[in-house]
């Protein structure tokens, strides 16, 4: 009954440098997503110096505000283990009303601004009912919810731009502090709510189980159903809170306000590592994707890249990102 | 490939069908296998034992294809494979029945028992011939080809997996844990089955926890512990179950025994009324307080049915539940309010509905207590490290720490964790369904040891089972279920293997 084991000190010397070169190469690819946008930051930066100046920088964050709170809008139903694409439209819809909220039906611009994140919260939350209580699948519920809340932007605006905000309402996207932009302070702030949601409460514990095992969640005494709703709901209050943001910075609301966020939103979360499969992912990471995408956008801006070109290098750097992830996960995870 | 005549020459690799060579297999720093050598016999049903953990799946898993050695080499025939895949160890003749079920839910019975040897012209399915031929494997099984598998219950699935090697013309086929879900009947049917492709020269490789099985199913019998070869012996006829058991442990094995007593006189603990729901209907039943009641029957005669119902996982339609003699409200409709009830219920598919896979043992045993031990919604994390790290140890939950991905552990191992999660609300009625399906011998008796000592404490509990053993060992009153309602009750030194088996065939 003895165990056959005969290896040599110096075999056992190997194993152990391979099997740490094999741990030091999975971190490597763990963070890939900020190593890659730390390359690209230098990369940018050789090009044109402008892009490492404090004010890019600071242009880069305030880009990054919308994105960042639609990347986490959208992470939460991928929690779950379902998706939401009516994210951006919702958006765009809800700052609308809150916009006529102010000037057509003249309420202060504060409470209008709470009308629209209102109305966001509610679709999320109604997003939440069709797919738990109706079991509609998300995919395309949340698909018809996006066409739809675009086309009644479409329908109150008239097809024109909304430029009637107040000076209250617009301050927030344009105001600085010492020199530093206010606006990337509530994308921190919503990280961070976000953050310890996910690490330190019971509601986030609860919504790793579901996107993990929603059967065993539920044997567990998870509500299962509850918990779906409250994440589409949260991620409704978010895409509110982004289209005032937006709103507030462009100081005007387009007829397809939002909508060219789609794919950037549901990229950004997934590049940083939340699984559509549900059940993992975390704040770091979204930050990460979100980053990523906004200074290949912004770097393809300002470096001299004939704009043909623009789309497609910026398609095949995110593909990159992709691949990279990708090797982690059949190698290293 | 469906000659199951065997022409070989006389050279030296007929007489084994399989040579596992010096095998390893190593996660990171963590060796599953050590430097295993194993030759199999033509024809031979081969034995394969060891605790939860020892690395019997692993080997299999190798030898069909699924994962690779780290080292060594598997002869097939006297030719090593080497970086072959589970398709291509298919098409050699080895097929392997994984230990947890592999099934696509949405999809037939029939299409099920096909899946990846579709009969076919040209890369077309041929429809006829594989209702056919799914219909005759299917005779006698009591499984409706056409009905989507995901309809079917635990033990109709795990047959399909089983069928679909035992037909597939392999000439060797590989068996992890097959009896685990199974009923008794069942088990007398597959083993009848694999006799008969013995006799056509089929080779077998059985694993099991059940001693008895492999004493009299086996030709021979191969012992691993802690991924290294333990023994065995070629000769099975010489092996006796507790030679067995010691191989397997390392160390002599104590079965455990509850002393039965009777708990007339001991207070109500639980009240059911007129319970009323899918494949139940059940008048009345008193649980004492810190009596271990066992439920057996056919599947579908209730008693798991029951056992859900009281949880709020079988919806019932009506029915009342009372603890300690106070009047009985309506039973929980949730597993939530449930457990705020002070009812738990594990489940016997832990990998359906048991355990969240790439969770930690640590979040997975704490999952169920989670609000309780919260304060404003935040969880304590230094609370709970310390309630995980308590059931971690008294489980005895082989893993390097709590902060192990449960994926990654052995299924009995699984198991100890969903059991740790259920404990961990400290429950006044304890419902387990299956608590030692799949786990071996000597967990089994940790298991019942610490269900032993849980009800000592004043918790009541209920066994679901068909394991006639673990009812003898472990409860004081067996309720035989029939149509709904309990069939027929045993207590005292009625409950014996013999009086149960007769009783459940009934
Ligand atoms: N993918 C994996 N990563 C890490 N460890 C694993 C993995 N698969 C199995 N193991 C470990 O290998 C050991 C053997 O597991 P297994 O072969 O399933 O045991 P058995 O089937 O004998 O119960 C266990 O300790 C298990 O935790
Ligand atoms: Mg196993």
């Amino acid at each position: 009954m003895s165990t056959v084991m005969t290896s040599t000190p110096s075999k056992e010397a190997t194993e152990k440098t391979s099997i740490g070169m094999h741990k030091a190469v999975g971190w490597i690819l763990h963070n890939v997503v900020w190593i890659w946008l730390v390359a690209l930051i230098l990369g940018f930066g050789m090009f044109n110096e402008f892009f490492l100046s404090v004010m890019n920088m600071q242009n880069i964050t305030v880009q990054a505000t919308v994105l960042g709170m639609l990347g986490l809008a959208v992470a939460l139903p991928l929690l779950v283990a379902e998706i939401d694409l009516s994210i951006p439209a919702n958006l765009g819809f809800s700052s609308a009303i809150g916009a006529i909220a102010y000037a057509d039906w003249g309420m202060p611009w504060f409470i209008a601004m709470l009308v629209g994140v209102g109305v966001a919260t509610l679709i999320g939350f109604f997003n939440g009912l069709c797919i738990t209580k109706l079991r509609m699948v998300s995919l395309i519920q949340t698909l018809s919810m996006m066409i739809i809340l675009q086309g009644a932007l479409l329908a109150l605006t008239q097809g024109k731009t909304l430029t009637n905000l107040s000076d209250g309402y617009v301050w927030i996207g344009n105001a600085s502090i010492g020199g530093w932009p206010v606006m990337p302070l509530i994308m921190v702030l919503a990280l961070v709510i976000v953050g310890i949601m996910l690490k330190m409460t019971v509601l986030g514990r609860s919504i790793y189980a579901v996107g993990g095992n929603p059967l065993a969640s539920n044997s567990a005494g998870i509500r299962v159903d509850r918990i779906k709703i409250i994440t589409y709901t949260i991620a409704g209050f978010l895409a509110g809170i982004a289209g005032f943001l937006l709103a507030s910075w462009q100081m005007a609301i387009t007829s397809n306000q939002g909508s060219s966020y789609l794919l950037y939103a549901i990229a950004a979360p997934i590049i940083g590592g939340v699984s559509v499969f549900g059940g993992r992912g975390n704040v770091v990471g979204i930050l990460g994707g979100v980053l990523l995408l906004t200074v290949i956008q912004v770097g393809l801006a300002i470096t001299n890249v004939p704009s043909f070109y623009v789309g497609m290098i910026g398609g095949f750097m995110i593909f990159i990102a992709v691949a990279i992830d990708a090797v982690r996960v059949r190698y290293f995870a | 490939m469906t000659s199951q005549t065997l022409k070989q020459d006389a050279s030296a690799d007929t007489e084994f069908a399989l040579r596992i060579d010096n095998v390893s297999k190593s996660y990171g720093a963590f060796y599953a296998l050590r430097s295993v050598s194993l030759n199999i016999r033509r024809g031979s049903i081969h034995g394969l034992l060891g605790e939860n953990g020892a690395g019997k799946s692993t080997l299999v898993g190798i030898i069909s294809g699924q994962r690779s050695p780290t080292e060594g080499t598997i002869y097939l025939n006297g030719t090593e494979v080497a970086g072959a895949d589970v398709r291509s160890m298919e098409e050699a003749g080895v097929f392997l029945v994984t230990q947890e079920p592999m099934i696509i839910d949405h999809i037939s019975a029939a299409e099920n028992l096909m899946l990846g040897i579709w009969p076919s012209k040209g890369g077309f399915v041929q429809w006829r011939k594989l209702k056919a031929d799914a219909a005759r494997m299917l005779k006698g099984s009591g499984i409706d080809p056409t009905v989507d598998a995901g309809r079917l219950n635990a033990v109709a699935r795990r047959k399909l997996n089983i069928l679909r090697a035992m037909f597939s013309g392999g000439k060797v086929i590989i068996l992890d844990e097959p009896t685990a879900a199974l009923t008794v009947p069942d088990r007398r049917q597959l083993f009848d089955f694999m006799r008969q492709l013995k006799n056509d020269g089929v080779t077998f490789i059985f694993i099991s926890h059940y001693n008895d099985e492999i004493l009299e199913i086996c030709d021979a019998v191969s012992v691993l512990r802690d991924g290294a070869l333990a023994g065995g012996s070629e000769d099975i006829a010489s092996m006796r179950s507790e030679q067995l058991s010691e191989l397997v442990l390392g160390r002599g094995l104590v079965l455990f025994q509850r002393e039965r007593r009777s708990f007339e006189s001991e207070p109500v603990a639980v009240s059911l009324r007129n319970v009323v729901a899918n494949h139940v209907n059940l008048d009345r039943l008193d649980i004492r307080k810190g009596e271990i009641i066992g439920f057996t029957g056919l599947p579908g005669a209730g008693a798991k049915e029951l056992a859900k119902a009281i949880f709020g996982l079988n919806r019932a339609k009506s029915g009342t539940i009372g603890f300690d003699g106070v009047e009985g409200s309506s039973l929980p409709q949730h597993p939530k309010a449930a457990f705020d009830a002070g009812i738990a219920y594990l489940s016997d598919d832990r990998r359906k509905d048991g355990a969240v896979g790439h969770l930690l043992i640590a979040e997975n045993i704490a999952l169920s207590s989670l609000d309780r031990r919260a304060v404003f919604g935040f969880v304590e994390s230094g609370k709970e490290a310390s309630l995980c790290a308590g059931y971690f140890a008294s489980m005895g939950i082989k893993a390097p720490n709590a902060e192990a991905v449960v994926n990654t552990l052995s299924g009995g191992n699984q198991q100890k964790v969903c059991l740790g999660r259920v404990l961990a609300t400290e429950p006044r009625l304890l419902i387990l369904d299956e608590p030692t399906r799949g786990i071996d011998v000597g967990v089994k008796q940790d298991v019942l040891r610490i269900i032993d000592e849980l009800s000592k404490t004043g918790v009541s509990v209920i066994i679901v089972s068909t394991d006639t053993d673990e009812l003898v060992r472990a409860v004081d009153r067996v309720c035989v279920f029939g149509n709904g309602a309990i069939h027929q009750t045993v207590t005292g030194d009625d409950i014996t293997t013999e009086n149960l088996r007769r009783l459940a065939q009934a």
